[in-house]
């Protein structure tokens, strides 16, 4: 094997937090390189998750609004659209995003290695590449990015056949008539309403009493209600006793309480477990946590002061975003840079509706506040929520006790991925709840949202204000 | 790189033969025949009101040309399907297994079985060979996440056409009083499986994945719009011969192509295709009974 080669930061994958973490380090002068076990760059974010099922979701949406324009329009939508034709946006869409990131890393004069990296010590990777070859890299910083993968519970025979996870559930070819999906998170989720707009009966079955239990619970209300009106069914408070695959053509699914579900296909999405497993990290004397994740401080920083861990190995969120920004702060600690201000970051959740949210919502306002003053814009009461057919929506605005402070927005909706950076800024500047009002917002949009929740505040407000002065 | 020896290059194939052969292919006169005893499975399982369901499926899943025909015959305008039945799971799912049933009965009936006097050895090689190859394009297809039906499907059928090379040329040689060494058996099945088998594909508009795989498996990177399909249905042909032939590859020999790392499997990911031989063998020996 030859000797070693140095850089100042390796990185050891190449998803949305390894991929801010190079360029940070790129940025900075430093020489950097990428360690990637699959030939793309973008890790499961480009090729198995957000941005294919994103593109999924999109074309379901414009068949919705397709169909539900056909009249209007005077055009026939055909009962079943095939794959094919819905996931060939998605693999341009993936080519074309894979080749942006690639091109990103090559400008930024970062070294890109094709293999798998294992530690040989703290400051040692072997990397061996796709025809066997083995190379040994040392660096100064090391960064951590290796992602996760869907996790398989034990006793449900995924097969990426008939019983998928939410890689495999990417490769389908057709539409299953039918589709059991376990799990309440928000890959379960995402995909439950994406194939229920795609006409597909969708079942989706968890534990607990409502899916997306970190979300506001009126949000999750409206979302679930819109799946089931949309044709889904939801089963709440359901363990699953045992799922088989009939040998013909269906899935069955016997819940504990003796319910039997059939359905061609199903997703088992019940979370996801860290990569971490094949990198060796004893003999860097890193420990895993007990969920299996790594543990860092508030810079990302492990126990061994030049090893960083960013992305879906910490576990929750799970979130690009978040990953994108750990992977940021991260290189820019190592380095000595300043990190900038820490803000929260906002959740957003790829349902058909979207949902989003920042800040405290009304269960954490009144756990903290006792008492909080929530403002509501129903979108069926916005003039561009029905000039866009978006009726089926709701933002929140969450006060303190005196109606004065914005706490949080949540939104449910399309759109509301994008609706909630005017919240987050607000948040960010301690705006007001008169801000909202004060400012003027372009008509028709469904950013008045904003306005008519702050509003509806304003009023809470005055007949407050009224029944003290009385 | 083919799998298929080369026999083909050095082998002197006897031109009358061969001039006849072409004669047929052009005129299109070709017919997938089912074997007999699939055929009798099929019949007296569909006869029989006991009959286990599941054991339909399994074995409309075992025979390429039983597999060909229901995928045609369930994309005819007689069925009209909303969308293109795209494998042998979605026409079970579609159909349902009365239908399907009714299908194979037919089929059965009208095919005539492959009976070359003096070749059921060949045939019987052919079709576990092809029973490995669809095992096997399984696995990869598990391992890489690509879609386990369409693999096993285009493993399968990416060599429709040689049992009807070689019930042709027999035939021919028959015809012309021409006696055939195996060799230049093996050389027409080598050289004209693939010709024959992209034919087959298009007169019954089998889905493009699998036409696909029949013609660019063993030159993948030329394939227009299933690539995946054909690097898959490439090394499941590899390791099917490796595993059904064993003195065709050495290890090292097999794991000397490109395919793997154009798969993205590293050695590890290759041993554990090797390690499941005997599960594939079984299943083959299975279904060979």
């Amino acid at each position: 094997m030859s000797p070693a080669t140095h850089y100042d930061i390796v990185v050891i994958g190449s998803g949305p937090a390894g991929q801010k973490a190079a360029i940070q380090g790129a940025k900075a002068g430093k020489r950097v390189a990428v360690i990637e076990r699959e030939p793309g760059i973008g890790g499961g974010c480009v090729y198995r998750g957000t941005i294919p099922s994103k593109t999924l979701r999109e074309s379901a949406l414009q068949l919705e609004r397709t169909k539900q324009s056909s009249t209007t329009l005077d055009v026939c939508v055909p009962p079943n659209i095939p794959v094919a034709a819905l996931m060939r946006r998605v693999d341009d869409v993936v080519k074309a995003h894979g080749l942006y990131m690639e091109n990103q890393l090559r400008r930024n004069g970062i070294s890109f290695f094709h293999g798998r990296a294992k530690f040989c010590s703290a400051t040692l990777i072997e990397m061996l590449s796709i025809d066997g070859v083995k190379q040994l890299i040392t660096a100064d910083t090391i960064v951590i990015a290796t992602g996760s993968r869907p996790r398989a519970p034990v006793g449900i025979p995924i097969d990426h056949e008939n019983i998928l996870d939410s890689d495999s559930i990417l490769s389908m070819i057709y539409l299953p008539r039918s589709l059991t999906v376990l799990g309440g998170g928000v890959v379960a989720s995402e995909y439950a309403s994406i194939f229920a707009a795609l006409g597909v009966h969708v079942t989706l079955v968890d534990r607990a009493d409502r899916p997306l239990q970190f979300l506001d619970e009126e949000l999750v209300r409206m979302f679930v209600q819109s799946f089931e009106q949309g044709g889904g069914r939801y089963c709440a408070g359901q363990a699953v006793k045992d799922v088989r695959w009939d040998g013909i053509s269906q899935v069955v699914t016997t819940l504990l309480d003796g319910q039997m579900i059939r359905s061609d296909k199903m997703l088992v999405a019940v979370g996801r477990q860290p990569n971490l497993e094949d990198l060796n990290l004893s003999a860097t004397g890193l420990t895993l946590t007990e969920k299996g994740t790594l543990a860092v401080n508030e810079h990302c920083q492990t126990a061994i002061p030049h090893i960083y861990g960013v992305g879906d190995l910490l576990g929750p969120p799970g979130l690009a975003s978040s990953a994108m920004e750990q992977g940021r702060r991260a290189v820019c600690h190592a380095l000595g840079l300043p990190e900038g201000r820490s803000s929260d970051i906002p959740i957003g959740i790829y349902t058909i509706p979207e949902m989003a949210s920042i800040g405290l919502d009304e269960a954490a306002g009144r756990a903290r506040y006792r008492e909080v003053m929530v403002g509501r814009a129903r979108f069926d009461e916005i003039a561009r929520g029905q000039i866009s057919g978006i009726c089926n929506g709701l933002l929140k605005l969450v006060a303190d006790p005196t109606g004065e402070y914005l706490l949080g927005v949540q939104i449910v909706g399309e759109g509301a991925t994008e609706l909630i950076h005017v919240g987050q800024i607000a948040l960010q500047h301690a705006g007001t709840i008169d801000s909202f009002v004060e400012n003027i917002f372009n008509f028709p949009t469904l950013a008045e949202g904003y306005r008519i929740a702050a509003l509806d505040i304003l009023g809470q407000r005055q007949k407050r204000l009224a029944s003290t002065a009385a | 790189m083919n799998t298929e020896t080369d026999l083909s290059k050095n082998i002197d194939m006897p031109e009358p033969v061969e001039r006849a052969l072409l004669q047929r292919i052009d005129k299109d006169r070709i017919e997938l025949p089912v074997l007999p005893q699939v055929a009798g499975r099929v019949m007296a399982l569909s006869s029989d009101p006991s009959a286990d369901a599941a054991r339909l499926s399994a074995l409309i899943h075992q025979d390429q040309a039983l597999a060909a025909h229901i995928l045609r015959i369930a994309n005819s305008p007689a069925y009209m399907p909303r969308t293109p039945i795209m494998s042998l799971q979605h026409a079970v799912a579609m159909l349902g297994v009365s239908q399907l049933s009714e299908i194979a009965v037919t089929i059965s009936l009208k095919s005539g079985t492959v009976h070359v006097p003096g070749h059921d050895a060949e045939i019987q090689q052919l079709w576990r060979h092809a029973l490995a190859s669809g095992a096997y394009a399984k696995e990869i297809a598990r391992l890489r996440r690509y879609n386990v039906e369409s693999a096993y499907l285009c493993g399968l059928l990416h060599a429709v056409g040689k049992p009807v090379v070689l019930k042709t040329v027999t035939a021919i040689a028959a015809e012309l009083r021409i006696t055939l060494r195996p060799d230049a058996i093996r050389a027409f099945i080598d050289s004209y499986h693939s010709r024959i088998g992209i034919l087959i594909a298009t007169e019954w508009a089998l889905p493009s994945q699998v036409a696909e795989a029949i013609a660019y498996y063993w030159v993948y990177e030329q394939a227009p719009s299933h690539r995946h399909e054909a690097m898959m249905t490439c090394l499941a042909d590899r390791l099917a011969t490796y595993v059904l032939v064993p003195e065709s590859f050495n290890d090292s020999t097999l794991r000397d192509h490109s395919v793997f790392a154009d798969l993205n499997l590293y050695p590890d990911d290759v041993d554990t295709l090797l390690g499941l031989k005997d599960k594939v063998l079984c299943l083959v020996d299975t279904m060979t009974l």
